[in-house]
């Protein structure tokens, strides 16, 4: 005798949560459901009625609404209502409708409350923060599928012996002898408990002996005082980002002021050789743009392959930059090589993603040039440097597989001095027009790559000290940053917007930039020169403009909505696609589907926040 | 039958008792004891059981029965924890095998050979179909065959009381209207269709049962369907 529902057996086995119960946990379940038909229309239960029992839509669509009507969720089959109302043993807070003919299959209470207790990622699916699930949901898109990546590793965890440090009063020739008999290539130079330098092998070289520097004269002359530090728990990817973009071998390790250790280029590269991170430095010793493009066109292959790893999507976004850097300045130093010494101090700046380290697979060039001010004393010809060397960049980064920007934001038209630049962020700050600064925003999201850095550090900084005041850009910028709202989820294989509509595909990118709005809106009025969206959001909590446990969670969804948007196009590339930011909700299993649209409900509840505290129902 | 019904009046529960009169005890004795549901039950309490059997034909006099499959349906609810599907152990004696007939149900002489007997399944089946109304798809071929099936196995056919959804469908497309519905219509999966109920592989008996008890379910709430167990039968 065969009691196995087939039908209902297989249904169950192949949608979220009972897809993760034990084969006999499911057997048994299967026989025991009872099954009840709904006309279209007919209302299953409404707010504040006693539901006992938790239903899965079997066939046709129920949608869930609130006290107010508004639409909460809309159930496709597998859909699953009731189990809060079950698990709080309270009346329900939504009301149930059938807008199609549909079969509901009932789970016997007992049976649920039995599967709740026993099984735990069944029990997680039901449990009552949503956040919590979000959390999850991000670390489960970047674990590995093949076991733990070494760059994903701690400096902690691969950091050697005790640092070799001496006091900076030592001499150059005790350094030296201190290093020769440690065998260390570099010495940390710690006075009273505290980092003051580092001398290392290259500086005894091109400092002491190429200059015939006297040798008992104080180590603290060539030394580099200050040396950038890194945190112990910096991932050893993120060790080589700094290493390759400064151009450094060492980095010493300091925990709270007191030194920990340091890393050499050495110790991280022997962790991992096979790491598309190799190919910012192969960029590099590139001598031609031809040979810059050759290597950058193997980007998208080797990055799709370590988006399978378990790099998170902050990691591949951070590569990704890296990458972009390399090429950029690599083709900037050839294309100096052919036009000779620039007429005046100056620096290349990246803007928008490129600036925030949150660039995807296809992202288009976004730069622009800050001149010294002594340049607007040049002859046109003189200044005319610059176009040039930006349209030989351009080109490069357009053979490389960065697009022309569309909306032109290019160093070959953005080329001003700082003065002139003051007064084009002065306009944008004082008389906004709300197109203007929705064009805009992409020059307040900047970061110097090359050259006279500090001219673009100097420029945000007063740029930065007006943003606070600056109460009706602040309010456009919180307008746009609320103007698109996130999807409400997906029904039968298309995406439900708020209003009920259906779409066919789902903008990531649409989603990322509501996050990215909102983190940008909040670090200007607070005038930060902060850029990247997870350190602006932070920022954000901690001057209390957002509440920590949204915070928390809207990093979390920009890291599930990234990810999801890394893979996306990495499969669009190992397809031979052009990369894009529109999914098809068919592309999505039941999981990610769940998670996003917890995400989406985050990115709502952050731009009602932010709606609120800029009134921005106030601006047209 | 009907027409013998309609010479003496007599209803099918007095057919019943009279029956049982002259049943041994077994199981049809079993069966017979229990009340048939009376005409007048509302649909809400009605209590009925699901039926459809896979056959090497379609004829009860020649064609045997190789698969029972049952689901109740209480009231507006189908209850999956009374579902079975029942196997049916073929005779080494001389007759057909499944034959041709495989390409249909799918079932093979071996799957069959570990099946249980004629009586046994019977058995489980009356058991299950107690006190119920009988319901399926077209009722003429499960009446059928359950009830030359039991002659064979018992000595004679039971008394049932039964509701066809086809012919529940047959009136909700010809209220109205003159003309004969399409024939797809009124075939199960036809109309499943109508009411977007989900796609089953057909041609197994639980699947279908259930097939048929969720159509069951989606044409009580049709606004056209009779509120009693009377209304809703031939």
């Amino acid at each position: 005798m065969d009691i196995e529902v087939r039908e209902v057996r297989d249904f169950l086995a192949t949608h979220a949560p009972w897809e993760y119960l034990p084969s006999p946990a499911l057997d048994a379940l299967a026989s025991e459901l009872a099954i009840r038909y709904y006309r279209r229309g007919t209302r299953l239960y409404g707010v504040g009625d006693p539901n006992n029992t938790v239903h899965i839509v079997r066939s046709g669509g129920v949608d869930l609404r609130d006290a107010q009507e508004q639409l909460v969720e809309r159930l496709g089959p597998g859909g699953v209502f009731g189990a809060s109302s079950v698990l709080t043993q309270t009346p329900s807070n939504l009301s149930t409708t059938a807008i199609e003919d549909s079969l509901v299959l009932i789970v016997p209470t007992p049976r649920f409350l039995q599967l709740v207790s026993e099984h735990e990622e069944f029990r997680r699916f039901f449990e009552a923060t949503s956040d919590a699930r979000l959390r999850r949901g991000a670390d489960r898109r970047s674990q590995s599928q093949t076991g733990e990546v070494t760059l994903g590793r701690t400096v902690e965890s691969f950091l050697g012996r005790e640092p070799i440090a001496a006091p900076s009063t030592v001499s150059i020739q005790q350094a030296a002898q201190i290093m020769a008999e440690h065998k260390v290539s570099a010495l940390l130079l710690v006075d009273h408990d505290r980092l003051t330098g580092i001398v290392t092998d290259r500086d005894l070289r091109s400092k002491v002996v190429a200059q015939a520097r006297p040798v008992d004269g104080s180590v603290s002359e060539v030394m580099t005082p200050d040396p950038i530090t890194i945190g112990p728990e910096a991932r050893a990817f993120e060790v080589l980002l700094d290493m390759t973009s400064r151009g450094f071998h060492h980095l010493p390790v300091v925990r709270d002021g007191k030194v920990l250790g340091l890393v050499s280029a050495g110790d991280v590269m022997r962790l991992d050789r096979a790491h598309p991170i190799y190919l910012a430095a192969d960029i590099g010793r590139q001598n031609s743009p031809e040979g810059v493009a050759e290597v950058c066109r193997r980007t998208p292959r080797l990055v799709a392959e370590y988006i399978h790893s378990d790099a998170s999507a902050r990691e591949i976004s951070r590569l990704l930059g890296s990458i972009n850097e390399s090429a950029t300045r690599r083709l900037i130093t050839l294309a100096e090589q052919e036009l000779g010494p620039a007429p005046a101090p100056w620096a290349w700046v990246v803007l928008g993603s490129q600036a925030r380290l949150e660039a995807g697979l296809g992202s288009d060039q976004d730069h622009a040039i800050i001149l010294h001010d002594s340049a607007a004393d040049l002859d046109a010809e003189q200044r005319g440097w610059w176009p040039r060397l930006a349209e030989r960049v351009v080109a490069g980064l357009e053979a490389s597989g960065y697009p022309r920007c569309d909306g032109d934001v290019m160093a070959t038209t953005w080329c001003h001095t700082t003065q002139e630049w003051q007064q084009h962020f002065a306009t944008w700050l004082n008389t906004p027009a709300s197109q203007e600064v929705l064009y805009a925003q992409i020059f307040f999201d900047m970061r110097a790559i090359h050259g006279a850095t500090d001219l673009a550090e100097h420029l945000m900084e007063v740029v930065t000290r007006a943003t606070p005041g600056a109460s009706r850009f602040l309010a456009h910028l919180a307008t746009q940053a609320v103007a698109a709202s996130p999807p409400l989820g997906f029904f039968k294989g298309f995406v439900l917007e708020r209003g009920g509509e259906h779409a066919d595909t789902l903008d990531l990118k649409s989603s990322s930039h509501a996050i990215i709005q909102i983190a940008r809106t909040h670090a200007l009025a607070l005038g930060s020169t902060e850029t990247g969206t997870e350190e602006r959001l932070r920022l954000a909590s901690a001057s209390h403009k957002i509440a920590p446990d949204l915070t928390e969670a809207l990093i979390d969804a920009s890291e599930f909505i990234n990810h999801l948007r890394l893979t996306h196009q990495a499969d669009e590339v190992s397809q031979g696609r052009k990369p894009n930011n529109r999914i098809a909700p068919k592309a999505l299993n039941a999981l990610d589907k769940r998670t996003l649209k917890e995400a989406f409900e985050v990115i709502s509840r952050a731009q009602r926040a932010l709606s609120h505290t800029y009134s921005t129902h106030l601006m047209s | 039958m009907a027409f013998w019904d309609a010479l003496t009046r007599r209803s099918p529960d007095d057919r019943r008792r009279k029956l049982l009169a002259r049943t041994p005890g077994g199981p049809l004795r079993a069966y017979l004891e229990h009340p048939l549901p009376d005409p007048t039950t509302p649909v809400d309490d009605l209590r009925l059981l699901a039926i459809d059997v896979e056959t090497t034909g379609l004829d009860p006099t020649v064609h045997r029965l190789l698969s029972i499959g049952f689901v109740p349906v209480n009231g507006r609810s189908i209850d999956l924890s009374g579902a079975r599907r029942l196997l049916i152990r073929q005779g080494a004696g001389p007759g057909p095998g499944v034959g041709e007939s495989a390409t249909i149900h799918g079932l093979t002489d071996d799957q069959l050979s570990v099946g249980l007997t004629l009586a046994e399944a019977l058995a489980i089946t009356l058991d299950a179909l107690a006190g119920r109304v009988l319901l399926a798809h077209y009722t003429d071929m499960e009446e059928g065959f359950l009830g030359a099936a039991c002659e064979r196995a018992f000595g004679t056919a039971p008394v049932f009381s039964s509701v066809d959804t086809m012919h529940l469908q047959y009136l909700l497309l010809t209220q109205g209207f003159d003309d004969e519905p399409p024939r797809d219509a009124l075939r199960l999966w036809g109309a499943r269709q109508r009411y977007g109920l989900p796609v089953y592989k057909a041609h197994e008996a639980l699947t279908d049962a259930l097939a048929c008890a969720e159509l069951y379910l989606a044409l009580i709430e049709e606004p056209g369907t009779g509120s009693s167990l009377a209304s809703l039968q031939r």
